[in-house]
């Protein structure tokens, strides 16, 4: 079969593990996201005892591989724990966690690329910590952050693929599941591997619109 | 009463110590402006009086409330009455000329959005900025910006205004109008802390000058004593360099 039947024919079976992919992108994003602000936020304390709590989560994410990761919560804990937990959960956890200890780097030199005078100025003012982070320096710091979000958000999606070997079905382990019928490995590879370039090239896209909107002023004149 | 009482104010940084006994009294209505070398401890010193740096040991009270002591709650509120202008200007750049102004009462709650508004325009009028109201701190020239700070600390209707090195950053074109707006200020009674190398706003306008060297107040009097007859060498010395 040609590249355009076996699209034809398995198109359902692909745009439900593209879903898939993009729904566990989306929900571990959204929780690694606050991890990533909670533990960035942790990182610029003052508190060395919570700037410590955040080093030994990054450094830990950092420091191993995404699939051993994904072995521990999946096989690891639950045998630990005598709990059972479904793969998708495993999934997400695996990859809030692990996208979460890099945003929380992020989070940190976005807050640091701040110049010390803007907390100064807002203190001065009599606004109390939590209000000039929240209103000046978080502002600022998402903007200079955009590209190093985006580009998480791309690795992010990309490492759903990882989560097809504890049998998740996004699209990676849809395509795998096909070529066991159909033994037509270089064609569906292809067509998974250019859905997941369409679908991040939609995403690059939308990024670039959303940096050039976010120049201060400039875009508004 | 003193408006600022400060005694025995010292400050180290690790094993520097930059402030090494600091004794001084501003009254209402007063202009100070602190004079002295790079390096002597008077950015450190108007930074205490704020706590924006913690004094390591001494008393520094503001309308009587002890600052150096004081729980974080209490500290912002004592800030909220007074003002700070920074040398780099540090506007906010995400927000307009008038957000930046009416930010802290709106923020803090003390003004509704409209009041703030009102307030703010009525300050961009008294430093001659009110046409820039809608654009960002970086369409302004260093003058017009630093007008903005002035403006932006002035929103919370400070009793005491502390200025650190005002015009140091600017272009000298742009420090005459800087210091217009602080001399309209000092005129209206507003008591003013000043870290200045401006000799001449100093001469002109402080009800005192200050002389630090090496993290005490060597030398303090009326402009017209300080600058026509120092008394300390090393008042001399410097004065002697800089003017």
């Amino acid at each position: 079969m040609s590249i355009p039947e076996l699209v034809v024919q398995n198109w359902s079976r692909l745009l439900a593990g593209l879903a898939m992919t993009v729904e566990l992108t989306i929900i571990s994003l959204i929780i690694a996201g606050m991890l990533g602000l909670l533990f960035g936020l942790l990182s610029v304390s003052k508190k060395k005892s919570l700037r410590a709590i955040a080093l030994v989560y990054v450094d830990i994410v950092r420091g191993t591989p995404l699939l051993v990761q994904a072995f521990f919560i999946y096989f690891g804990i639950p045998a630990a724990l005598g709990i059972r937990l479904d793969a998708n959960t495993a999934g997400i956890i695996t990859l809030s966690l692990n996208a979460g200890g890099y945003l929380a780097e992020i989070f940190r030199g976005g807050i640091e690329s701040i110049n010390k005078g803007q907390m100064e100025a807002a203190r001065s003012l009599g606004l109390p910590y939590s209000l000039a982070m929240t209103k000046v320096i978080l502002p600022q710091a998402v903007r200079t952050m955009t590209p190093a979000l985006i580009n998480q958000c791309i690795i992010t999606l990309k490492d759903t693929s990882i989560l097809s070997i504890i049998g998740i079905q996004e699209l990676t382990q849809t395509g795998r599941l096909i070529i066991a019928n159909n033994y037509q490995a270089f064609e569906m590879w292809t067509i998974v591997a250019v859905m997941y370039f369409i679908i991040i090239m939609i995403l690059t896209k939308i990024s670039k619109r959303i940096e050039r909107k976010m120049s201060y002023g400039k875009s508004e004149n | 009463m003193g408006k600022v009482k400060i005694k025995n104010l010292k400050k180290s940084f690790g094993e520097l110590e930059v402030l090494k006994d600091i004794n001084l009294e501003v009254c209402e209505r007063e202009v100070i402006c602190i004079i002295g070398p790079s390096g002597s401890g008077k950015s450190t010193l108007l930074r205490c009086i704020n706590a924006l740096e913690v004094a390591t040991s001494g008393t520094v009270e503001v309308d009587g409330n002890d600052i150096t002591g004081a729980a974080d709650k209490d500290i912002n509120k004592y800030r909220q009455n007074i003002g700070m202008v920074f040398q780099q200007f540090n506007l906010f750049p995400h927000m307009t000329v008038l957000e930046n102004i009416s930010f802290a009462p709106v923020t803090l709650k003390l003004k509704s959005k409209q009041e703030a508004n009102e307030k703010a325009l009525k300050l961009l009028r008294r430093v001659d900025l009110e046409e820039k109201a809608n654009v960002y701190p970086e369409q302004l020239s260093g003058g017009q910006q630093q007008r903005v700070a002035i403006a932006r600390a002035l929103a919370m209707d400070p009793d005491v205004m502390l200025f650190d090195e005002p015009t140091s950053a600017l272009d000298p074109e742009m420090v005459g109008e800087v210091l217009n707006v602080m001399k309209k200020l000092a005129k209206e009674g507003m008591t003013m802390i000043v870290v200045t190398h401006e000799m001449g706003f100093a001469r002109e306008v402080a009800d005192r000058v200050i002389f630090i060297d090496d993290g005490f107040i060597v030398e303090q009097g009326p402009p017209q004593e300080l600058f026509g007859a120092p008394k300390n060498e090393r008042t001399i010395n410097f004065l002697n360099m800089v003017l």
